[in-house]
């Protein structure tokens, strides 16, 4: 990557904007401002940015609706901040195709963090349906629908499969519960996350190597969950 | 008395007709058909059957048969009869007669129950309407006593509830009537106890008359259904058994009603503040979340980047001005909270307008950087009122203004004195404030249209210059400028020290 990556940092908070604009620029980043829902997708279009930063209370559209237009023409990473208590909103935005969130007040690590993981997964291009994934001492095999932990195959369900491959093909991505449920068990199951929590928990039993504190199936309290590649 | 003298009106005419028929037939056209005759006098009996009472008709039918008898019937001029034939006219005509009386009466009473009913059911339909008018739940029993004696004539009325032991008495009419709780009780008592429909007067058993100073007062048990809630006392004009239990089944329904309307109202206002606690929680949240992400970038900013003088410095500028905001937020939050506890304490003193002013605008001057402040003090003369008080609520105005109008524009503060005492008008060249907003502006967390397209702001600083003048005695409304911006003025009740006109500091 030769280019400095292009960030649009979307917030209608002078403050924020004063902050975070220098914050990006001093690690290296090209930042361009937007302070409204319409000027967002304006210089989306025209700056073409390698990962947008979208505040979710805009004053005139719905982050979510901002969210939702540019997914339509782009898989540009976006990352939702978020200073409401409620989390339908981020739980919205997700759903309608943000990688991930923050809720306010956020560390200036934590966010910097998000961001390189969100440019890298888009660097690593799509993932792919088929091929190997190694991830700490975990490799998932996708063709052959194997998985070996330090070197011993550990036997899934189909189901439990379905799920850890689902979570690594979108690694370090949140999912939500909602579109978990929809792709495994179908659009009618959406409304009933107890078969995701009993899912998890055998897989964690399975996978992790302290079930406790997961390593790799990380919860996102009342909004998902997400397959975490990187050591940290 | 108007219905006695007509009816010796209707019998003296009667009798006349009677007369006057019984003078034509006989010595003017020398008639002796008895049958003619009968049928003649038949007719004007009938006629005065349909438009008099039973005894006018039946005086007139008696006065017939005898004119008959004397004048027609062989021998004339006696009150003897030759011929049995004529016996068997005679009885017939009075047969025939007094059962026209008496069939025209029943059908007279008939009429006369049916307008009463019809007035009855006016007046009742009339109270009903009265009852459904009710909204205020507090004075409901005391207007609805009022509105029955109104209604129905009476000039004493009182509805009576136990409530807790005691009778709590609503009563309307001339003078107030010590109704005795232990007559109350006794006739509540037995209503509890029995309930029996008397057919013939058509009303449930239970009424009672009592007397008080010599008046008749008439006891009804209130009912819903069968379970007795409650008594009516009524004097006055003497009202039917049937009607009065009509009068109490409305009279219940309207008690029950007004608990309601009670209960409803309490609900409202216990869903009322839990939604002011929702819409303070989702702002506080949002105001409080932002200054402190800010303020955390920035800090380490500063640690963390490599930066020039003049960056550094905008980093510093920043955390110092959302630190600025936070102080004011948490400053709105415990004015509001003081507000709420009635804790808002006057402390008056002596001070000059121009310092209240220089205060305020202190006070916001983040907020009125990018604005000019035009001040123009008409009298700073010393006044005494609180200046605590007063300089913070001119300075929400003032926040306000600098917030709804465009950066670069001018923002007028007026001082002055009149009869109302200090006023202070603050007016800037923004859009206005919205027609449907106006009424509610000073409601808390209400946000007008313009205000709700931004993210930031609760919604609190106008209520709160209303809490904080209002500790003062003083007031605040809002209107638009003649060229279309807002304008606020706030006036304070206030002592003016005349000074001699020589020396007025701060000008």
């Amino acid at each position: 990557m030769t280019d400095r990556p292009r960030i649009l940092l979307v917030d209608d908070e002078v403050a924020i904007q004063r902050a975070v604009g220098p914050l990006l620029r001093g690690r290296g980043y090209d930042v361009d401002v937007a302070r409204t829902g319409t000027e967002a997708l304006d210089m989306f279009a025209s700056r073409s940015p390698g990962l947008i930063v979208l505040d979710l209370g805009l004053p005139d559209l719905e982050g979510s609706e901002v969210c939702r237009r540019i997914r339509m023409h782009s898989q540009v990473p976006i990352i939702v901040l978020s200073a409401r208590g409620s989390e339908t909103d981020k739980v919205n935005a997700l759903d309608l195709g943000a990688d991930d969130y923050m809720t306010k007040p956020f560390g200036p690590e934590e966010l910097l963090a998000r961001i390189r993981v969100a440019l890298r997964r888009t660097a690593a291009g799509e993932s792919p349906d088929g091929g190997i994934l190694h991830a700490g001492a975990l490799a998932i095999d996708y063709d052959r629908r194997r998985v070996v932990r330090d070197e011993i195959e550990v036997r899934l369900t189909p189901k439990e499969f379905e799920l850890l491959s689902l979570l690594a093909r979108n690694r370090d991505r949140v999912l939500t519960h909602r579109a978990i449920l929809k792709e495994i068990w179908g659009p009618n199951a959406v409304e009933q996350p107890e078969h995701l929590w009993t899912l998890v928990a055998q897989l964690r039993k399975k996978i992790e190597p302290d079930p406790a504190h997961p390593r790799y199936l990380v919860s996102e309290p009342w909004v998902g969950y997400r397959f975490v590649t990187d050591e940290s | 008395m108007s219905t006695r003298g007509s009816e010796a009106w209707r019998l003296a005419a009667a009798l006349a007709a009677i007369g006057a028929v019984t003078l034509v037939l006989g010595p003017v056209l020398g008639t002796s058909n008895a049958s003619t005759v009968s049928t003649t006098y038949l007719l004007v009996v009938l006629l005065v059957a349909a438009t008099s009472r039973l005894r006018v008709a039946v005086i007139t039918s008696v006065t017939a048969m005898l004119c008959l008898n004397f004048f027609f019937l062989p021998p004339t001029g006696t009150f003897t009869i030759s011929e049995p034939q004529n016996w068997i006219a005679l009885v017939a005509f009075i047969a025939v007669s007094l059962m026209a009386s008496r069939l025209s009466a029943v059908a007279q009473a008939r009429t006369d129950e049916a307008l009463s009913r019809r007035d009855e059911l006016a007046r009742l339909f009339d109270l009903g309407r009265d009852v459904l008018l009710i909204t205020d739940s507090r004075e409901a029993l005391s207007i609805l006593a009022r509105s029955i004696a109104r209604r129905f004539d009476l000039e004493f009325v009182a509805v009576a509830l136990p409530r807790a032991g005691e009778w709590e008495i609503h009563q309307a009419g001339g003078e107030p009537v010590a109704l005795d709780p232990r007559q109350l009780s006794s006739a509540y008592a037995a209503a509890q106890t029995s309930l029996e429909f008397d057919a013939y007067a058509r009303t449930y058993a239970g009424h009672r008359t009592i007397s008080v100073n010599g008046r008749d007062i008439r006891l009804v048990p209130l009912r819903i259904g069968t379970r007795p809630i409650g008594v009516l006392a009524a004097a006055g004009r003497p009202v039917e058994a049937g009607t009065l239990d009509t009068l109490a089944g409305v009279v219940a329904i309207a008690v029950e009603r007004a608990y309601f309307l009670e209960q409803l109202k309490a609900g409202e206002l216990a869903r009322q503040s839990e939604q002011l606690k929702t819409t303070l929680l989702a702002s506080l949240s949002h105001d409080l979340r932002t200054p402190l992400t800010a303020i955390s970038v920035a800090a380490s900013n500063l640690k963390g980047l490599e930066l020039t003088d003049a960056e550094r410095l905008e980093q510093s500028d920043l955390i110092q001005s959302e630190a600025a905001r936070l102080t004011r937020l948490f400053e709105n939050v415990l004015d509001m909270a003081r507000i709420d506890a009635g804790a808002v304490a006057q402390d008056s003193r002596w001070t000059h307008p121009s310092e209240i002013v220089a205060t305020a605008r202190e006070q916001v001057e983040p907020a009125l950087r990018a604005h000019q402040v035009d001040v123009l003090i008409d009298h700073d003369v010393p006044v005494e009122l609180d200046p605590r008080l007063t300089a913070s609520a001119l300075a929400h105005l003032l926040e306000n203004a600098g917030q709804y109008s465009p950066p670069g524009s001018t923002i007028h503060v007026d001082v002055r004195l009149s009869e109302e005492g200090l006023v202070v008008q603050v007016r800037d060249h923004g859009a206005g404030i919205a027609p449907a907003d106006l009424p509610r502006l000073f409601e808390r967390f209400y946000r007008g249209a313009e205000a709700r397209t931004r993210t930031s702001g609760t919604g609190m600083g106008l209520w709160i210059v209303r809490g904080l003048l209002a500790a003062e005695k003083g007031r605040v409304w809002a209107e638009n400028g003649a060229d279309g911006g807002a304008v606020f003025t706030m006036t304070i009740p206030v002592a003016v020290k005349e000074l001699e006109p020589a020396g007025s500091p701060g000008s």
